[in-house]
């Protein structure tokens, strides 16, 4: 038989492996910066740029893009060479690839502290830096594609069927979801409004976490566990059936993050029930990681990598079997808007993506490296302190989340609120909130302990920089029974397999999202809502700028809990004009849906200039440099063109002249109250409008009685 | 007759619409689906697909990687 030798690129894998820990240590420290502004409020130093607001999607971003991206690349370049046994397609696609992720992942790190963000959660980056991802996305797909087209492995190992199902699918997420209208370079206002936006948003959401953290890693697990522990999967037949309910499920689960929201009550639904049915192939695919190791637990107890591997799989069960739980729409009520859901998907990242990637880590420096692991004792304490530090993060967490929840609920005898003030509530749990950043702290330690064991490993070693290999090429060959199987078609012609995934992953996209575009029924409009004034608008960006959303939800819920503490519960035809919605997904403060004349002009200039003058103990952070920064009223007009290309029906021309006329008026007016309770203020000032904008909120049916029309 | 029955019962059990009685068909169609596929495959294909992480093709591959020196 001819026999070719070719070479593994390990520098592309290095690189990524770099990066990854790098990345990651930078996101645990924003994350730990974070988690101690929630106890010390000042820890921002009362410099905007590291406020909790800018700093949580930075946060976020950073572990989800740049931990678990460059690890899920790292991943891939390695396994996918060897699974495919040829070289990647394309040495400058690679480091396209590479370099452009770092770009993207720089660009975060500068954009999002300035506060240049859509607001909407892991997809924050403004269209400039959405564009380059869906550049770099391509370069790595056609990467991935080439190097499949020209495998000398007859059969695409299940691996490679996840790492299709991730290019596929995120590109459709990430285009779909990043349709927005620019205003500016930096500025952009979402193609959808309120409840579209909304399933739009968390359809996406649900999905990076399904195709972004799941699949891959998945994809990673079938390759590096068998490698690991040197037997083959324990199941074969059983990690296809994983991969097409897996693909076929995940999609339609987007709105268990909408439940009780102003959604339509058949996707909240069809959200809960695919929800619960991915509890079976999770499960099966957890047991098929567990179960390799039969027989091998003793490696288990010698070897880091398999310690590793095993704590992550179990994460990774519990947070598949959490995650259908928490869709259950009597557990959401209880669970939603509080760190339930923080801790929830801490054990995925800390566990499920944190730890894989430290065990693909620990197995690739050495063999990267031609030598043995630097230390295995470090590697073992790492191993314990990372753990104690994940429980050390979630536990707390459950129980503040938990607590906030049953207090929010609680009535008491006379059938009032048992806790009316929402500060309360939090204060209660703050003890909490100090030992998630213990247990963060911890975690972080672990982290650094491996970053020292792995340089030490590679100072040991001699760099690899092109492995060897040998196999025979892919001949065409003729079915020895005639006609091929439909199993080997599928696998065995890669654009075929890719479309058929496709499919997969858009039949539950469309079910949800044709309909709720369409019929009208499903989003009733209401007379009385009217689009924002100009200085509402401008109010709005401060508001998205700042990340308010962060902590303060807008979407009231149809329970007493909530009727009774913030007013109204929210309709879908109030948000017609939001673009994009503001219902965010965690409540640290209290909802503002009816934020509106709650509170005079006055007491939100104090509140926002020191919250805890008039709110004592409260945990929001100053927003002193609001008081002092001017609006920028240069960007008005193309702010307004915008949103009217979007169909916010503001009238031609109204951008020049007029609209600065109803700016002016409402700034002087809001200026006029601030005297009223003996405050000086400039009406140019950012403060100003976001007062406009939070006296704005919920008003359109406070002021006007309730005509709801369906259309 | 029979539509009455199936759509009372439906209602009844949640209030369960089109959209949901579609997309459960879908899947459970699909999963049957899946399932008799996977079971159909041969022993011998599934070992050797089992087998192909444990094979890189690498010419030289040393896996003593672990040592202690802390």
């Amino acid at each position: 038989m001819n026999v070719e030798t070719f070479k593994y690129d390990n520098r592309i894998v290095r690189a990524f492996a770099i990066a990854t820990v790098v990345w990651g240590i930078v996101g645990m420290l924003v994350g730990i910066l974070a988690a101690v502004e929630l106890f010390f409020p000042g820890a921002n130093l009362n410099l905007q740029f590291i406020t909790f607001g800018r700093i949580r999607p930075l946060h976020t971003n950073a572990v989800i893009f740049a931990f678990v991206g460059n690890g899920m690349f790292m991943g891939i370049y390695y396994s996918l060479q060897r699974l495919c046994k040829a070289r990647m397609f394309s040495d400058w696609l690679s480091w396209f690839n590479f370099w452009g992720w770092q770009t993207i992942i720089v660009a975060a790190a500068v954009t999002l502290p300035l506060g240049f963000t859509t607001s909407k959660e892991y997809a924050e980056l403004e269209w400039p830096i959405k564009i380059a991802i869906t550049i770099v996305w391509v370069a790595f797909a056609v990467n991935l594609f080439g190097t499949i087209v020209k495998r000398r492995e007859k059969h695409m190992y299940v691996a490679i069927w996840f790492y299709i199902a991730t290019v596929v699918t995120v590109a459709v997420l990430h285009i779909t979801n990043s349709m927005t209208m620019p205003a500016g370079w930096f500025k952009s206002y979402s193609m959808y409004a309120g409840v579209q936006d909304a399933l739009v948003q968390w359809w996406y959401g649900h999905n990076a976490v399904a195709f972004f953290l799941t699949t891959p890693y998945l994809g990673l697990m079938y390759y590096f566990l068998p490698k690991a522990a040197n037997r083959p999967v324990f199941s074969y037949r059983l990690s296809i059936i994983h991969f097409w309910a897996l693909v076929f499920l995940y999609i339609w689960a987007g709105p268990h993050h909408l439940l009780y929201s102003a959604l339509p009550d058949w996707a909240q639904s069809l959200g809960m029930v695919f929800s619960l049915m991915l509890i079976a192939p999770s499960w099966g695919g957890m047991l098929n990681g567990l179960l390799t190791l039969r027989g091998a637990w003793d490696k288990v107890r010698q070897d880091p990598v398999l310690k590793f591997m095993v704590v992550a799989i179990t994460a990774y069960g519990m947070a598949t079997l959490e995650g259908p739980l928490l869709s259950i729409k009597t557990v959401n009520s209880l669970s939603h808007y509080t760190d339930w859901t923080i801790a929830h998907v801490h054990v995925g990242a800390m566990g499920w993506n944190g730890f894989l990637t430290f065990s693909m880590l620990y197995y690739l420096f050495p063999r990267l490296y031609k030598t043995q692991l630097w230390s295995t004792k470090m590697a073992n304490y790492h191993f314990w302190i990372g753990l104690l530090g994940m429980m050390f993060y979630c536990i707390p967490i459950y129980v503040a989340g938990v607590t906030e929840g049953l207090m929010w609920k609680q009535f008491n005898k006379d059938g009032f609120l048992q806790y009316p003030n929402f500060l309360e509530t939090i204060l209660q749990v703050v003890p909490m909130f100090r030992l998630r950043a213990i247990g963060g702290t911890l975690y972080l330690v672990g982290a650094f302990m491996m970053a020292y064991n792995l340089y030490r490993t590679a100072k040991a070693g001699q760099f690899e920089p092109d492995t060897e290999a040998q196999a025979a090429p892919l001949e065409k060959t003729v079915a020895p029974h005639g006609k091929p199987s439909w199993h080997r078609l599928l696998e065995g012609k890669p654009l075929f397999f890719t479309v058929l995934a496709t499919v997969s992953i858009l039949v539950g996209g469309l079910v949800e999202i044709v309909p709720m575009f369409l019929v009208q029924a499903n989003v009733p409009t209401i007379a009385s809502v009217h689009p924002y004034s100009p200085l509402e608008v401008l109010g709005r960006d401060i508001y998205i700028r700042e990340g308010c959303l962060g902590c303060h939800s807008q979407m009231i819920r149809p329970f007493r809990s909530e009727t009774e503490r913030y007013g109204e519960y929210s309709k879908a035809g109030e948000f017609v004009y939001d673009h994009p919605f503001l219902w965010g997904s965690e409540r640290k403060g209290p909802d503002l849906a009816r934020e509106g004349g709650k509170y005079p002009d006055a007491w939100h200039y104090t509140h926002m200039d020191d919250p805890r003058s008039t709110s004592p103990g409260s945990i929001m952070p100053r927003y002193s440099w609001l008081l002092t920064q001017k609006m920028e009223v240069d960007t008005l007009p193309s702010h307004l063109i915008a949103l009217r290309r979007i169909g916010v029906p503001y009238p031609a021309g109204y951008e020049n002249g007029p609209a600065q006329k109803d700016l002016q008026a409402q700034a002087d007016k809001i200026v006029a109250n601030l005297k009223q309770g003996s405050i000086t203020a400039e009406p140019d000032k950012e403060i100003v409008a976001l007062i406009a904008y939070l006296q704005r909120l919920g008003m359109d049916i406070k002021s006007a009685p309730i005509t709801t029309a369906a259309k | 007759m029979i539509y009455n029955i199936v759509h009372s019962i439906l209602r009844a059990a949640g209030n369960i619409n089109g959209y949901g009685l579609f997309s459960f068909i879908l899947f459970f169609g699909f999963f049957i689906g899946v399932l008799v596929w996977a079971f159909a495959l041969k022993k011998n294909y599934l070992n050797h697909m089992g087998d192909l992480p444990l094979d890189g093709g690498e010419k030289n591959s040393t896996d003593k990687t672990q040592s202690d020196k802390l």
